[in-house]
């Protein structure tokens, strides 16, 4: 799977420190999530003390009741523009059954707010 | 519950649901897409990663632009549809409603609900997937479905539930049922350990080896050029035909009354007393001794000529200069010289020349074939065709020299043209004939040949007059997600999906396995479908012929149709003779 992350970001300067990332797909239920992730810097909070995050094997986070959480490596990244393409394989990775009856959450769902 | 994820696919990245429209020529190819996404802001750009196995990201790398088209959540039905088609399926377009975007260059669809317009800048090899990078130069959003939410791949991918399954699903989910079930089931059966690495590779995915083997089949299968016609009309008014000869004729004669009831029916035969009985029966308006009174007489608009197949040009060619449309029986002719020679006279002469092929015509053919182009069976792969029965053919059709072969020659050709309009057009052909039972025959009574196409698929034919099938469909076609059964003369045909059907996975479920045995039964897996009235395409075939006379338009099915049908026998008598598989002529397909 590939992600692409603004270079300005702390969640960039993490991703290449240690070559490792989650990727978590949030529902539709869960914009506020995205919201408290989205428009405040790692840099300046720390964002991760207000998720309801799980540790799990090789130290991958996982975010509970969330659609799926996955666990990546990163094979190999490139510069585009101000943002890095990484692209990576993916390791492991869990889904919340319960979650399955919603869609996920779109970035229209955020902006209707 | 929580549940390893087992795949790619449970990583949940598939969400909203696009088609890509590419064009290369006058190619154009369609690509659901459901992992597209956002890389950078300034200046816009997306990436989008094909599968190398589709066509399209061939397309892709050589033209560098495309259309991504955001389907609206109403579009489910079409959409469903169009993911039904096979990956080699080059009109998959033939679906949509697309549009040439005379600026950018590419096809798009009007019907979505935006559409992003891209153009290629950087292209990752990243295994069985390629990365494209993508500039957008316009995004353009269509204000029909202004305010309508986007299809999202989940209802796609999964099969397009109907609102009360979702909403069923949706209870047994929130209440816990479903994982209580599910927890029994692990219980019992503990789920292998989840690798998503392998299972996404043994899912979905292909080593380069794969790529390549895949490939070599050609990206997309270009064998279909050859389509059944629609259903003919009535002819709009009586025309003046005439039948000749007296023995199969006889049966023309009825298809004449059953196509057009107030059409003016003429016999022709050489035995007077024959054809005036003939002439009674039928109830024609006249009847000819000798085929020049028929040609000379301006009653007599067109002709059927049911005579010996040696006796197809000489026939043909009288009844054109004398200004006759003509339908003359199969084969067209016993050699290409004369089928040359017979399409050049009907130009000349401005007249009509068809063949009698009613396979062309045969409901299930057409059917089969919407069937196989809205990719029921998946890739279309064996073709199995018998035909024949216990027969003893006398004069002229047991005469190599007359009949221009034996069995193949005689009623092998319509098989020949079934596999071209379900199939395509093969490449090869190796041809193995079977002892000689009738040794008064001087051609062939039993032969068999295996033709093979460049795109992948197979096609073996059986014709013999010294043996019996018994009960058993006359054609077969088989593809990886479904097979068809066709039957002689019958106005069904008999679909089985590979995928188990409902009863077919509740019996599976029974053990012990010889109770499963006994009770499995091959028609659980059957759908019948029926293609109409009229099993054979005897009726339409000469409803197509009357109407193009009587509206002087060109013939459904063009002489040059039959010409290729002798064309493929001739292959397989050359296959015959030489015992090793020989190449058919190609012809430009489109």
């Amino acid at each position: 799977m590939w992600v692409s992350v603004a270079q300005s970001s702390y969640t960039h300067q993490l991703i290449l420190e240690t070559g490792r990332f989650s990727f978590i797909a949030l529902h539709e239920r869960q914009s506020d999530i995205a919201l408290a992730c989205g428009t405040e810097s790692g840099f300046t909070r720390d964002k991760c003390a207000l998720l309801d995050l799980s540790l799990h094997e090789d130290n991958f986070l996982y975010l509970k009741g969330a659609l799926a959480s996955t666990a990546c490596r990163v094979r190999t990244s490139k510069l585009v523009g101000d943002h890095t393409l990484f692209i990576a394989d993916l390791l492991s990775g869990e889904m919340e059954t319960r979650a399955t009856v919603y869609r996920q959450l779109l970035l229209s769902d955020i902006q209707d707010l | 519950m929580i549940l390893a994820s087992r795949n790619i696919w449970d990583t949940r990245i598939q969400c909203v649901y696009s088609i890509v429209l590419g064009q290369e020529g006058t190619q154009i190819d369609a690509w659901a897409c459901g992992n597209y996404g956002q890389v950078t802001l300034d200046p816009p750009r997306i990436i989008i990663n094909p599968n190398r196995l589709y066509p399209i990201e061939g397309i892709l790398r050589r033209t560098r632009r495309f259309s991504l088209n955001v389907m609206p959540a109403g579009a489910l039905e079409e959409v469903l549809r169009f993911m039904r088609l096979r990956r080699r399926e080059p009109r998959k377009t033939e679906l949509m409603q697309w549009r040439l975007d005379e600026a950018h260059g590419v096809p798009y669809l009007p019907d979505a609900l935006k559409t992003v317009f891209c153009e290629i800048e950087e292209i990752l090899d990243t295994g069985d997937h390629t990365v494209m990078i993508s500039r957008v130069a316009e995004s353009r959003a269509h204000e029909a479905h202004a305010g309508e939410p986007p299809l999202m791949s989940r209802e796609v991918f999964g099969g397009g539930m109907a609102p009360f399954q979702r909403q069923f699903r949706k209870i047994l989910v929130k209440s816990g049922v479903l994982d209580a079930a599910r927890a029994v089931w692990q219980k019992r059966r503990p789920p292998p350990s989840a690798d998503i690495a392998e299972t996404t590779y043994c899912t979905g995915g292909q080593t380069e080896d794969e790529v390549r083997q895949v490939l070599s089949y050609g990206g997309f299968d270009y064998s279909r050029g050859l389509r059944p016609p629609p259903s003919p009309h009535k002819p709009c008014r009586a025309v003046g035909v005439c039948v000749v000869g007296t023995h199969w004729g006889a049966f023309h004669c009825q298809l004449v009354r059953n196509a057009n009831r107030s059409a003016h029916l003429f016999v022709c035969g050489r035995d007077r007393e024959r054809t005036e009985r003939l002439a009674r029966s039928v109830n024609a308006d006249d009847c000819f001794i000798g085929m020049d009174a028929a040609a000379r007489d301006p009653r007599v608009e067109a002709v059927v000529l049911a005579v010996p197949a040696h006796q197809h040009r000489s026939a043909t060619e009288i009844c054109l200069q004398a200004g006759k449309h003509v339908l003359v029986e199969k084969p067209i002719a016993t050699t290409l010289e004369d089928a040359d020679a017979m399409i050049e006279q009907s130009h000349r002469f401005g007249r009509t020349l068809m063949v009698a092929e009613d396979m062309h015509y045969r409901p299930p053919i057409s059917l089969v074939r919407k069937h196989i182009d809205a990719g029921d069976i998946g890739e279309p792969l064996h073709l199995l065709m018998h035909t024949g029965g216990i027969n003893r053919p006398q004069g002229w059709a047991a005469d190599r020299s007359r009949l221009g072969g034996g069995v193949f020659m005689d009623i092998g050709v319509h098989y020949v043209r079934a596999m071209r309009l379900l199939m395509g057009e093969p490449d090869t052909v190796s041809a193995f004939p079977a002892m000689q039972i009738n040794t008064k025959m001087t051609g062939e009574d039993g032969l068999s040949a295996v033709f093979g196409s460049r795109y992948g698929w197979q096609a073996h034919l059986l014709a013999t007059w010294s043996s019996n099938f018994g009960i058993l469909p006359d054609i077969v076609v088989m593809g990886d997600s479904g097979t068809f059964h066709l039957w002689p003369r019958k106005p069904y045909v008999d679909y089985y999906p590979a995928s188990p059907r409902l009863a077919t996975r509740l019996v599976s479920y029974i053990r012990p396995y010889s109770l499963q045995a006994r009770l499995t039964r091959p028609w659980f897996q059957r759908i019948r479908l029926r293609s109409g009235k009229d099993g054979t395409g005897y009726i339409a075939e000469m409803r197509a012929f009357l109407a193009s006379v009587a509206e002087d338009q060109p013939a459904a099915t063009p002489p040059e149709d039959a010409r290729r049908d002798l064309e493929i026998v001739m292959a397989v008598y050359s296959a015959s003779v030489s015992g090793s598989p020989t190449s058919i002529p190609q012809i430009q397909i489109g």
